[in-house]
């Protein structure tokens, strides 16, 4: 085919509209997406991340013609996915996270029949296509047994072996690992992984940092409906350059406390993660002013546990740019009143 | 014939929505009645009367049915059923409480069916008759109440609650004397549907409809009611029942 | 050829999701006997006592109906709460392709409800089964399911785009039994349903049917039915690929 790219975002746009309340009904509307453009060549991996709500999955209903755009154009394979739908169907496969999506009643093999007449597999390959994707997926053996019965990460490998069925040239994951356990999802990496380096091209959403880092080759993240940056994992790092990491380990830390950090002179970006009783304080400061004094002293009084000072992460650099993209007040809701 | 809000129950999350409301309540019985109505004439089974009068009793059933099987149903589906069965108010009087919303529900489709389906037909009651028609569908409406908490607290044991509504709805179109005359059914369903709700209730209101006076429908009246009572207290003793084996078994959430 | 396979292993595949709720089981194991039962009696207590056969075939045609009203609103539903509707619109085929598996498969597990009413009515009835045309009868039936089906596709391409299509549907019930005079031809209605009543085509099947049980010209009724059920089928077609589109604007495939 023409085109050199596998996926061409052109200014994406997508507004939701919607009703609220019946007895004095509302139109809300909410931009989820607000003018995404990127690239995606042939046999890449590439990755959407962002934190939830950033405009990840409708950015690849998009793409995948399940939503049409507001504005903004998009190309698959070279196809234009509002006016050839089907010539982008034919080559995409699409696997969204969760349990849901199958028939529950069915067997996996029902299931994964059922999808290859309705992909045109031809009849004469759909045994051994079937029969290769349950062992690629490890389901061989339990084809028959109705997905009812099934654990979260044998669903996500069977919607995995669904989607693969008709051998698509690109393949669309929507947060593949939503839910499954730690060993199950190296096994889905792993599995990613091959399918790039046997040429599919895949476009991965995740807000799993570690997960777009191991498999991708290039990342954009995404929040609050745009591109806050793109490049490869290296590249993306570099946004923490010239930053040093002071993490906390706490007990109790008030809200107050965490302001008055974010105020310290020389701290540029705090973080604070929840572990059972445990809290996590990641506080990101210039390299050159050592914070690690003030911050305790910030703590006075709160029961802390380990302080370490290391260098900054991906991830580090991923808090940054989604920290830069926040606007001061969340304002993405405008309401219009109606009659 | 059976059928109708068999799947009904799928719309029973949706019931605030006002569409929803007219559709599943108010407009389906009305064309129920419409339907046994014509075929009454048809087969010369019985008169637009018998018809009319018994299917606005009856359509105090979706309500009454559903609505009880959805308190007790409700509870669970959100998983506050722990909640309220742990609270410390009595938990009977709590689902009890809960029953009254739908027999008031219950009286308004009964009402609206009626006064509809005997414009549609040009019917005309004695205008006297009609206190004792309200009080007929009020009975009826609450005893059809407390048989759907009965059915809901079915419901908890056996896992889907809406199999039971469903069949059980079925069940009261057939038995209850309601669209077959009693007369022509076996003697052993016409004593089943004795211990029905509703089944009194609308040969109360048939009286009443014809003129008869309040006097004549009493017995009937008090009849409907004693069901109610028993069918209020059976809903609370199976609660406390599978209450205190829900709690013994630790199964309140899974079950 | 590959596309008539695949309309056919598609209904199998609904077939048998369908089947295996054990809440349609259930009911389909209790509701035609209520539905034999009162229509017996009905017929009994009227002047109709030589007609039972008619009354069980009438009851039969109803649970057809029924199974593809709420089968075909309510499977659309299930298939958006399931995720699936998702993944079914997402794969290189018409949507009326993709749409029709579903609605047939809603009919032909109708087919049970048929079955099991005459044989209830046998069993508890004592209805003897002797048909006038044995084989028109059968035809009929089969003809009837199929464009219930595709009535049902009309339906369906509605029911995509509304989120609480429920309300529709439960009002849809008795009106179609009624008019179309499944039960029995109902000759004391208002005149102007008359016209209704031709258009729909469970009036045709149920007069086939009829005709098939106690006597009459069976292949014209079978004719006309599956006639409108054709129009349905196109209607219904272009009406779905209109929804799709609608669809996707208004994003509602995902889980409403």
């Amino acid at each position: 085919m023409g085109s050199d790219y596998a996926i061409e975002a052109e200014g994406l746009r997508r507004t939701y509209r919607g009703r609220t309340g019946w007895l004095r009904p509302r139109r809300t509307e909410v931009e989820a997406v607000r003018g995404v453009s990127f690239t995606v060549g042939r046999g890449e991996l590439f990755g959407l991340l962002g934190p939830n709500g950033a405009g990840k999955t409708t950015t690849i209903k998009m793409l995948n013609t399940l939503l049409l755009p507001t504005s903004g154009s998009a190309r698959v394979c070279g196809h234009d996915v509002v006016r050839q739908t089907r010539e982008v169907r034919r080559r995409i496969g699409y696997v969204f996270g969760g349990d849901r999506g199958l028939y529950d009643r069915l067997s996996a093999l029902d299931n994964l029949r059922y999808f290859a007449e309705l992909y045109g597999v031809a009849p004469r390959e759909q045994k051994r296509r079937i029969a290769e994707l349950l062992e690629l997926v490890g389901l061989a053996g339990r084809e028959r047994e109705r997905v009812e019965g099934y654990s979260r990460g044998m669903r996500q490998r069977l919607h995995i072996a669904r989607g693969l069925l008709h051998s698509p040239e690109v393949l669309f994951l929507d947060e593949p690992s939503i839910g499954v356990d730690p060993v199950a999802a190296r096994e889905l990496r792993r599995t990613v992984g091959d399918l790039a380096a046997a040429g599919t091209t895949v476009l991965l959403t995740t807000h799993y940092m570690a997960e777009a880092d191991e498999l991708c080759d290039r990342i954009a993240v995404i929040a609050d409906g745009r591109i806050q940056s793109l490049g490869t994992p290296a590249e993306l790092r570099h946004h923490a350059d010239g930053r040093r990491v002071v993490e906390v380990e706490a007990y109790g830390v008030p809200e107050a406390a965490v302001g008055a950090l974010r105020g310290l002179p020389g701290v540029r970006e705090t973080a604070i993660e929840e572990r059972g009783a445990l809290q996590l304080l990641t506080v990101q400061s210039d390299a050159h002013v050592d914070v690690q004094g003030d911050i305790l002293r910030e703590l006075a009084g709160i029961r802390l546990g380990r302080v370490t000072s290391r260098e900054p992460t991906l991830e580090d650099a991923y808090v940054a740019i989604v920290n830069a993209a926040r606007p001061p007040e969340e304002s993405r809701e405008a309401i219009v009143n109606a009659a | 014939m059976a059928i109708g809000g068999v799947l009904a129950y799928r719309a029973l999350f949706n019931w605030t929505r006002p569409a929803i409301f007219v559709g599943t309540l108010l407009v389906g019985p009305l064309f129920q009645l419409l339907f046994f109505a014509y075929l009454g004439r048809q087969l010369q089974v019985a008169d637009d009367r018998f018809y009319v009068v018994g299917n606005a009793v009856l359509a105090a059933t979706l309500a009454g049915v559903f609505g009880g099987t959805l308190a007790v149903g409700n509870e669970r589906r959100y998983g506050t059923l722990g909640h309220v069965l742990l609270s410390p108010r009595s938990r009977t009087a709590v689902f009890l409480g809960r029953a009254l919303p739908y027999a008031g529900n219950g009286v308004l489709i009964a009402v609206v069916t009626m006064t509809v389906g005997a414009t549609l037909l040009g019917l005309r009651f004695p205008v006297g008759a009609i206190p004792g028609l309200l009080l007929a569908m009020a009975v009826g409406s609450l005893a059809c109440a407390f048989f759907g908490l009965t059915l809901g607290a079915l419901g908890l044991r056996f896992r889907d609650v809406w199999v039971v509504s469903n069949v059980a709805v079925a069940l009261l179109l057939l038995l209850t004397g309601v669209n077959v005359p009693s007369t022509a059914l076996p003697g052993w369903m016409v004593k089943i549907g004795e211990f029905l709700p509703i089944t009194h209730a609308a040969s109360a209101a048939r009286d009443l409809a014809a003129g008869h006076g309040l006097a004549a429908a009493a017995p009937a009246l008090g009849r409907e009611a004693l069901v109610g009572l028993g069918y209020a207290i059976l809903a609370a003793v199976l609660l406390k029942v599978f209450e205190t084996e829900s709690r013994r078994t630790a199964s309140l959430e899974t079950l | 050829m590959r596309t008539l396979r695949m309309l056919a292993l598609g209904t199998l595949a609904h077939v048998k999701q369908m089947s295996r709720s054990s809440f349609e089981v259930t009911i389909a194991l209790v509701v035609p006997i209520v539905q034999a039962t009162l229509a017996v009696y009905l017929f009994r207590a009227g002047h109709e006592r030589h007609a039972l056969l008619q009354a069980a075939v009438g009851a039969g045609l109803m649970g057809v109906w029924s199974s593809v009203l709420f089968g075909s609103g309510g499977a659309i539903q299930n298939q958006r709460w399931q995720g699936t509707l998702e993944m079914i619109m997402l794969v290189p085929r018409r949507p009326v392709l993709v749409i029709l598996p579903i609605t047939v498969a809603t009919g032909l597990t109708g087919t049970y409800a048929l079955l099991a009413t005459l044989a209830w009515g046998r069993l508890l009835y004592g209805i003897r089964l002797d048909f006038v045309h044995p084989v028109g009868f059968v035809v009929a039936a089969v003809v009837c399911i199929v464009a219930l089906g595709m009535f049902g596709l009309l339906l369906a391409s509605t029911f995509v785009l509304m989120r609480n299509a429920n309300a529709l549907t439960n009002t849809l019930e008795y009106p179609i039994w009624l008019v179309s005079g499944m039960l029995v031809p109902i000759t004391v209605l208002p005149a102007w349903t008359g016209p209704i009543a031709a258009v729909l085509p469970t009036t045709w099947g149920a007069r086939a049917l009829r005709e098939a049980t106690t006597g009459g010209p069976v292949w014209p009724s079978v004719t006309v039915c599956l006639g409108i059920s054709l129009l349905c089928l196109a209607v219904g077609s272009i009406s779905l690929t209109y929804v799709e589109r609608r669809a996707r604007a208004a994003a509602t495939l995902a889980l409403a």
